[in-house]
């Protein structure tokens, strides 16, 4: 008998009460053990797994800014043991493997580093079926994000992080339900791709020494993990909820290909956790840079070039963005992201942000002018 | 000898004509030709074809002073066109699109369609940019390994030549009006010249030293001018191939060329905004303008009307943008 899956919740709580975890692991477990137990020749012990949506169409919602899938065409699949093959019986105990951390370990590190991947996606879908968040499997990697800058984090009223002290920067922590992101005197958030990027701005205290005052700095360090995308969009809310200033939030990323799906995965999320979207979108993201334009007018002050050519994969991959509504559609919700990788296209160039740095301060004066032109 | 004054004309918008006064206040409209940027603009003795980042082609009529938009060819190239050209007689377009497609369009009295014949015979084309001869029987094409290639429309699209280059990025290619020559233009800068009879290189010639983006023969075909990341327009000699002149001026990247039908006048847009008239007789830059910061794509001079010349821009700004020759300039 195969177990199936718990009907799903519309609106994934944030972090799942215990409960549901509990239950779906006792109940697959007991289910497991009977079948074990039986005799062989009638024993078929399974877990069928409710499958995410991969590549459906998606629409960006508009009451949440987040991108999500149009059609729910559900899809299973079942992991059996003994497999037809190896391969299927550890996928099987990869899957089991998954179902029996409980909430005080945290799996991270043990199995998951040969086929890093296929574990991912078995617990993507072990939390999809359950009808939760990853988060609430503790499955989650050690977080990779870093932040520094003008905030504190509450947990029961105790302070968890204070990333304020100079100099200094902190690994972005899994934010839970009940914490409270203390953002109030920061005048702006700063989103950066690179982390090479983000410790040359902490070693200059630029979130301190700022033109539009003291500010967070946070990097995902690439293609950002969820503690990072669960953060900035808490911290968004946060502000929302509180009064009706308005916390600028800026993205500095490469003007080439990744630098613009990093950009467009903060913002509205990304293609692999489309369920998960809503509770991770940051749609106040304005984009800072770089653009070819800013290369093209740093160029007039320096004498080094400041962009790079395109390579082949670099090309295939803005084409198949650019067949990838609704985000990078020329009638799309972002017809400029949209224009600039036809731009790239065109002229056959990216720009890259450590470009800009060369010499002195120059990143720093041309992150001022920025986000005062953008204000 | 006095500088000339192009007024703006007015500004296409969706087939809207705003008036020279209007025009001159506000050049930039809000409500754009295209929805993203117009990447190549191409003439006929009627209209204005222009191509942008969005599917449809847009066709504007310079019949009408008032520059109406007459026809739109929807969902032509679905990730959006980079490239648009017309041979004189303004029967046949080629377009080609970001997706790597080529298409074909044929026009009867003053109306564009598809032409599915010849656009079957393209499918297998590989070029980034392209040109049409004067007659419209003959593609040229470079691509993105650096490959000219030319192709007989007339004969079932068959490819009729292939030089080889460097292998540098082709990113502007030209025919001369007498059907003799091709140049093509690269990313590492050389600029080429082919005879069109036997496909051999008469010279080679000392190109620029970053990316051109553009090349165009003089109606005559005696000079070819090349202009690109380095800001300079030069000038050879097509008999020679030496360095007539170096036109300096520009300050940003220079995107398009364009001879006037006497050869007096050759137009250029730059990345920074800017579009300049130069006069070839004395090498001088005789009109400059800058209605836009924005990338200027494409700017090309319109068919002579009541003897003073016009010429047709299009952008980053996403209009239409025409000009004309001020009265006693």
């Amino acid at each position: 008998m195969a177990l199936r899956p718990i009907s799903p919740q519309t609106a994934l709580p944030d972090v799942a009460p215990d409960s549901s975890v509990r239950a779906y692991i006792d109940n697959a477990l007991t289910t497991l053990i009977r079948e074990l137990t039986s005799s062989p020749a009638e024993s078929q012990p399974a877990i069928t797994l409710r499958c995410r949506i991969v590549s459906a169409n998606c629409i960006v919602n508009p009451i949440n800014g987040a991108l999500e899938a149009v059609q729910r065409n559900e899809s299973y699949r079942t992991y059996s043991w003994p497999g037809n093959t190896a391969y299927e019986s550890w996928k099987f105990s990869s899957g089991n493997n998954s179902c029996l951390v409980d909430d005080r370990s945290s799996v991270a590190g043990r199995k998951v580093d040969i086929k890093k991947a296929t574990v991912n996606s078995v617990i993507d879908d072990l939390a999809y079926t359950i009808g939760v968040n990853r988060l609430a499997l503790n499955v989650e990697a050690a977080g990779k994000g870093l932040v520094a800058g003008s905030l504190r984090l509450l947990r029961e009223s105790r302070l968890i992080l204070s990333a304020q002290s100079a100099s200094e920067d902190n690994l972005i922590p899994r934010i839970q339900d009940t914490d409270e992101i203390d953002v109030s005197s920061a005048r702006w958030v700063l989103v950066i791709e690179k982390e090479a990027v983000f410790h040359r701005l902490v070693r200059n205290n630029y979130h301190t020494r700022a033109l539009a005052g003291k500010g967070i700095l946070i990097t995902g360090k690439g293609y950002p993990d969820i503690c990072t995308r669960r953060f900035l969009h808490r911290t968004f809310e946060a502000e929302t909820n509180r009064n009706s200033r308005r916390l600028p939030f800026y993205a500095l990323v490469d003007g080439d290909p990744h630098g613009l799906t990093i950009m467009s995965t903060y913002k509205y999320g990304s293609l692999a956790h489309l369920h998960d979207n809503a509770g991770l979108s940051l749609p106040p993201l304005q984009w800072l840079g770089l653009k070819i334009a800013d290369a093209a007018d740093e160029t007039q002050n320096s004498s080094g070039e400041l962009s790079l050519s395109l390579t082949t994969r670099d090309r295939k991959k803005i084409v198949s963005m650019l067949r990838r509504s609704p985000i990078w559609a020329s009638d799309g919700v972002e017809p400029e992201w949209c224009a600039e990788l036809q731009r790239m296209l065109m002229l056959n160039v990216k720009v890259e942000i450590e470009k800009l740095y060369g010499d002195g301060g120059s990143l720093e004066n041309w992150i001022d002018r920025k986000m005062f032109r953008q204000r | 000898m006095p500088s000339r004054q192009y007024l703006a004309w007015g500004t296409a918008d969706n087939g809207r004509f705003n008036s020279l006064q209007r025009a001159l206040k506000h050049p930039l409209l809000t409500k754009p030709a295209h929805p993203v940027d117009i990447f190549s603009v191409a003439v006929t003795d009627k209209q204005v074809l222009s191509a942008s980042g969005a599917p449809s082609i847009k066709v504007h009529s310079t019949l009408d002073t008032e520059f109406p938009l007459v026809q739109s060819l929807d969902g032509a190239h679905t990730l959006g066109c980079h490239h648009i050209v017309t041979g004189a007689k303004g029967t046949r377009a080629i377009s080609a699109g970001f997706a790597g497609e080529v298409k074909a369009w044929v026009c009867q009295d003053g109306h564009w369609s598809a032409d599915q014949v010849v656009s079957a015979n393209l499918t297998n084309v590989d070029a980034w940019a392209i040109a049409l001869s004067e007659d419209g029987q003959y593609l040229a094409g470079v691509s993105q390994d650096g490959h000219v290639r030319v192709w007989d429309l007339n004969d079932n699209g068959t490819q009729i030549r292939d030089h080889e280059t460097k292998g540098s990025f082709g990113t502007c290619i030209d025919l001369s009006p007498d059907g003799n020559f091709i140049a093509s233009g690269h990313e590492n800068g050389a600029v080429y010249i082919f005879k069109t009879e036997d496909g051999r290189m008469p010279f080679s010639l000392s190109g620029l030293v970053k990316p051109v983006r553009s090349v165009a023969f003089s109606p005559g075909g005696k000079i070819l001018a090349a202009a690109g990341d380095s800001k300079v327009i030069v000038l050879y000699d097509t008999s020679s191939g030496l360095q007539i002149a170096n036109l300096s001026g520009h300050s940003a990247w220079i995107l398009s060329l364009s001879w006037s039908d006497s050869g007096e006048y050759l137009l250029s847009s730059s990345f920074d905004g800017k579009v300049k008239v130069w006069s070839i007789d004395t090498k001088s830059c005789v009109a400059t303008h800058s209605e836009t910061e924005k990338a200027v794509w494409s700017a090309k001079w319109l068919p002579k009307a009541h003897r003073s010349e016009g010429f047709a821009t299009g952008g980053a700004n996403r209009s239409l943008a025409f000009y004309r020759e001020a009265t006693g300039g």
